[in-house]
């Protein structure tokens, strides 16, 4: 564990600094707030039996939401030196929607793609 | 020997104390590299179950409707939503370099967290109760193994953060601890995104 | 270190290598571990072509070849393809881009160690009962019906190993991501760390879908539940898809890093720069990205669909652009390039021809009406043996001549070297050539023997004669390694004396911790550079002062020997159980088995539980060492 060669901070930057972060910390309680919102958007839209279809899309919409939400505020995905994890998540994502695309039309459905 | 300081004074703590080593951005990097695998890992999984959602042998078993409870569902997100802000308020007085504070709040995760597995639990065994079992059909195992490997994953962050709480009491604060931490509360973020798609996709769908 | 002269006792050197976490000394034992896996495979093929000899040939039972066949392909890509090119991508990746030792040195130790344990477990199965007899494949329908405990130990054993591979991957993307030297740009990076890097990215994203495809499995078989049960419900097609999603990136994995060894050689040995760098960069990308959207072309009879079988088709059919764009940069790096014909580049030039015919019958049997004639016969047999021993056999038996004064400071013998490439080239194509016709003549895969009369009575024996020639290539190479062990005539810094990437700029032996000064990197093929401006110094890229290096650890193993417990725990759990499947209710109960599995995971939860407790800072190494050890280099180079 390489030691610290952090140069000492003057008053007024650790103020600063402190303030960022007072920043920061209320896009997180806004994001959080944002959260419980579609959770109980998502849950009162089932409770009141809408058109499954639109609950549907709406639900798996709102959960996207809820996951960008977590990885860019609460993960820090959207700060600086997070490039290549930004990159990387996509392609999983990517990845893992394909197979669970596949998996609901080809395993599930149990009827090939060509005659639905 | 490696020098290790421990609670150095504010104006000396680092902007990104987690990332502030080479060791602790390789930290970083590769628990993300790792939570790449762990998305394809829960993908899998939530294929199987889609796969064979509702799929029994006879039709005296229980299928998703007959089973799921919204109420207990959404006091259960409640719950992992709640202990994801907890965990964020950790890192953030990690940030600050208030030691103190950021156990309070990770002890409070913790919490949380033992809260929702503890309601986990409860519902499982309510569903064993009905004569939903991991061995009753391909739909139920399929459903055990999906909602099982989240629960087991919150098991394990439970035990690791409770491991950190404890190992860090007698030490304090430092980047070797910070980086730490912040891997710890990463892991805990994921888990609650994966619970966001199972509420969504498990409970939601499933009962419409 | 100036002190590897000093005796040491056997038990302290074996140690040393229980506990090491040094990137170089890995690579020797996924060197170790997958030769020894790798001899096995070949005996076990040897097995398979002295049956396949003569028609209606006895020298194996039914019963018996299914397990050959099953036991040699598993081990053959799990326990030695892959570990060997690890070995190679530990042995030079972190020397070839300037770091002093990879990203996570523990978990690289932790890596290997669940690898061996898995492959030991593996093959414990012979003693114990019965090997897997699935099929490398295990396809569920088959695999659930397998009576015994065979398969069992194809499932746990897979599980295992594929923990560790996936540790490594982790740990390599990292490593090239975050410690390359200064200067080492991403277009900078040899195609050796590019491939490796792609690979390693896909190990992350395929392996998961085969952790869960064998948990579904394991469960089935070892703990009563229905995924593949079809009377409750289950849907063994789940199995195909996963092992498919996982399987055809596998190949990729398999046969990036082979053409990162192969664009290292021709480089070398043409002594010119690769041709269209960037645009091999571009192709290994593509090609590990569309290695995840054709699966399903190993499905085509399964019944998707004609619409489904078109799509991935097509998919399967747009990889060969990016691999023809390889096949022509090789070609033109070579062109008018001064080659040497060593070992290493005899390989790289068969390659060309060899894999080139696996990729074109690769295309045929992507075009999904030939493919319902193809399928199951020899001919798929010849398709990807042409690719996986045409391309990633070639570059391991190339690589391990080329690397091996890097790994251990002596050269193999060339002479006997070229008469391994020989044989073993000859060989190869009589096996594998006339296995395509074979295969269109109607000759089914994975049968245990056949009938005289129907024509297939010459090219099996042809076959065969091939194989004994790979038989007699492996042995003179076996001969050649220990020959050189024996001598072990020194060499010195840049032994094949046109190297052109970092890892060959380091004195031999390499240094523990590799680089006394991290250097700075002003380009492409680095130490040709400093050749050409710098009278091959490398510039440093910091002043010499201490630096910090990881301590060797004992956790791994026993991290991974907890594992090892509870598989056996897991395996007998079911056995004589009535909730369990018939191929394991009618055996013997063990009661023990539930204990043993919880003593196995204690085992490994609780040295996780250590590992996270104990602080591990490492140890810092001195400036004055340093300085001792550069001196002693001068001295060494006015001798000479």
């Amino acid at each position: 564990m390489a030691e610290l060669n952090q140069k000492p901070l003057t008053d007024v930057q650790l103020k600063q600094r402190k303030l960022e972060r007072k920043i920061e910390m209320r896009h997180h309680v806004t994001s959080f707030s944002l959260m419980i919102f579609l959770t109980f958007a998502a849950f009162a839209m089932v409770a009141l039996e809408l058109d499954p279809l639109i609950i549907t899309a709406a639900v798996i919409v709102m959960a996207l939401v809820q996951v960008i939400l977590q990885f860019y505020y609460f993960m820090h995905m959207k700060d600086k030196g997070h490039g290549f994890i930004r990159l990387f998540m996509l392609v999983g994502m990517y990845f893992a929607i394909a197979f669970v695309l596949c998996y609901v039309l080809i395993v599930w459905i149990g009827l090939p793609i060509g005659s639905v | 020997m490696a020098e290790m300081r421990y609670n150095v004074p504010d104006n000396q703590w680092p902007d990104h104390p987690e990332r502030a080593t080479l060791e602790g951005k390789n930290k970083q990097l590769g628990f993300w590299v790792f939570l790449g695998g762990e998305t394809v890992l829960f993908a899998s999984l939530f294929a199987t179950y889609l796969a064979l959602e509702n799929s029994v042998p006879s039709d005296d078993h229980l299928l998703t409707y007959d089973l799921f409870q919204l109420e207990l569902a959404f006091v259960m997100t409640m719950f992992l939503l709640t202990s994801s802000l907890t965990s964020v308020y950790a890192v953030y007085h990690m940030r600050n370099n208030n030691f103190a504070k950021m156990q309070i709040w990770l002890i409070v995760t913790v919490l949380l967290g033992a809260g929702f597995l503890a309601l986990e639990i409860y519902e499982f065994s309510h569903f064993v109760e009905l004569g939903h079992t991991f061995r009753s059909s391909a739909f139920a195992s399929a459903f055990y193994f999906l909602l099982g490997t989240h629960g087991f994953h919150v098991a394990v962050g439970l035990v690791w953060i409770t491991l950190l709480i404890l190992r860090n009491a007698r030490r304090g604060l430092s980047v070797y601890t910070a980086a730490k931490v912040n891997t710890a509360a990463l892991y805990w973020h994921f888990i609650d995104v994966v619970w966001v798609f199972i509420f969504s996709i498990v409970y939601l769908l499933g009962v419409i | 270190m100036a002190a590897t002269a000093q005796k040491r006792s056997a038990w302290s050197v074996i140690w040393d290598y229980l506990t090491t976490v040094d990137h170089k000394k890995i690579a020797i034992l996924y060197l170790m571990g997958g030769g020894f896996f790798f001899l096995l495979g070949g005996l076990e093929a040897m097995l398979i072509r002295i049956q396949l000899a003569v028609p209606n040939n006895d020298f194996l039972s039914a019963g018996m070849f299914n397990q050959v066949i099953t036991m040699h392909g598993t081990t053959m890509i799990f326990l030695a393809a892959m570990p060997l090119l690890i070995a190679f991508m530990n042995a030079v990746v972190p020397l070839q881009i300037g770091a002093r030792d990879v990203a996570f040195p523990f978990l690289n130790a932790l890596g290997f160690w669940v690898f061996f344990f898995g492959g030991v477990f593996l093959n414990l199965s012979w003693f114990l009962g019965g090997a897997p007899d699935a099929g490398w494949t295990s396809y569920a329908s088959l695999a659930i019906d397998s009576p015994g405990h065979g398969v069992d130990f194809y499932a746990l054993g897979l599980q295992i190993t594929g923990a560790g591979t996936l540790m490594t991957g982790i740990n390599f993307v990292t490593t090239i991501i975050t410690m390359r030297a200064p200067g080492m740009t991403f277009m900078r990076m040899p195609l050796m760390t590019w491939t490796t890097l792609v690979a390693a990215v896909l190990i992350v994203f395929a392996f998961p879908p085969l952790t869960i495809a064998l948990f579904l499995l394991i469960f089935d078989r070892m703990f009563g539940s229905n995924f593949f049960i079809v009377e409750a419900g289950g849907n063994t097609i789940i199995w195909e898809h996963f092992f498919w999603i996982f399987g055809h990136p596998e190949v990729y994995i398999l046969i990036l890093p082979a053409f990162g060894i192969f664009s290292e050689i021709f480089s070398i040995f043409a002594r010119k720069r690769l041709f269209g760098y960037s645009s091999m960069v571009f192709a290994t990308v593509l090609i590990g990205f569309f290695g995840f959207m054709v699966w399903a072309h190993h499905m085509f009879t399964t019944g998707l669909g004609a619409t489904a079988n078109a799509i991935f088709g097509v998919a399967t059919m747009a990889i060969a652009i990016p691999t023809g764009i390889k096949i022509f940069n090789w070609i033109l790096t070579i062109w008018g390039g001064s080659i040497k014909f060593t070992t290493p580049m005899l390989y790289a030039l068969a390659f060309i021809p060899s894999f080139t015919m696996g990729g074109v019958t690769g295309i045929m049997l992507a075009t999904v009406p030939a493919d319902y004639q193809f399928h199951d016969t020899y001919f798929v047999v010849a398709h990807f043996h042409y690719v996986i021993v045409g391309g990633t056999v070639f570059a391991i038996l190339a690589g391990l001549h080329l690397y091996w004064p890097l790994m251990f400071n002596t050269m193999l013998n060339e002479r006997l070297g070229k008469w391994t490439f020989w044989l073993f080239f000859t060989g190869f194509h009589l096996t594998f050539l006339i296995q395509h016709w074979l295969g269109l003549w109607g000759m089914p895969r994975r049968v245990f023997t056949y009938l005289d009369g129907q024509g297939y009575n010459l090219a099996n024996m042809v076959s065969t004669i091939g194989a004994v020639l790979m038989a007699v290539a492996t042995l003179i190479l076996a001969y050649n390694i220990v020959m050189t062990i024996v001598r072990n005539e020194r060499v010195g810094k840049d032994p094949w004396g046109d190297g052109r990437t970092l890892e060959w700029s380091l004195p031999l032996p390499v240094p523990y911790y590799n680089f006394a000064q991290i250097p700075l990197i002003r380009g492409l093929d680095a130490y040709q550079i400093e050749k050409e401006e710098n009278n091959g110094e490398m510039i440093p890229s910091e002043p010499l002062d201490d630096f910090h290096m990881p301590n060797n650890s004992f956790i791994p193993f026993v991290m991974s020997f907890g594992l090892f417990v509870t598989g056996f725990g897991a395996l007998y759990f079911a056995s004589g159980k009535d909730w369990a499947i018939n191929a394991v209710s009618n055996m013997p109960v063990h009661d023990w088995a539930l204990y043993v599995l919880i003593a196995g995971l204690a085992i490994t939860f609780i040295s996780m539980g250590v590992r996270s407790w104990k602080d591990d800072l490492g140890y810092y190494v001195k400036k004055e060492e340093l300085e001792r050890d550069l001196a002693a280099l001068e001295e060494e180079r006015g001798a000479n």
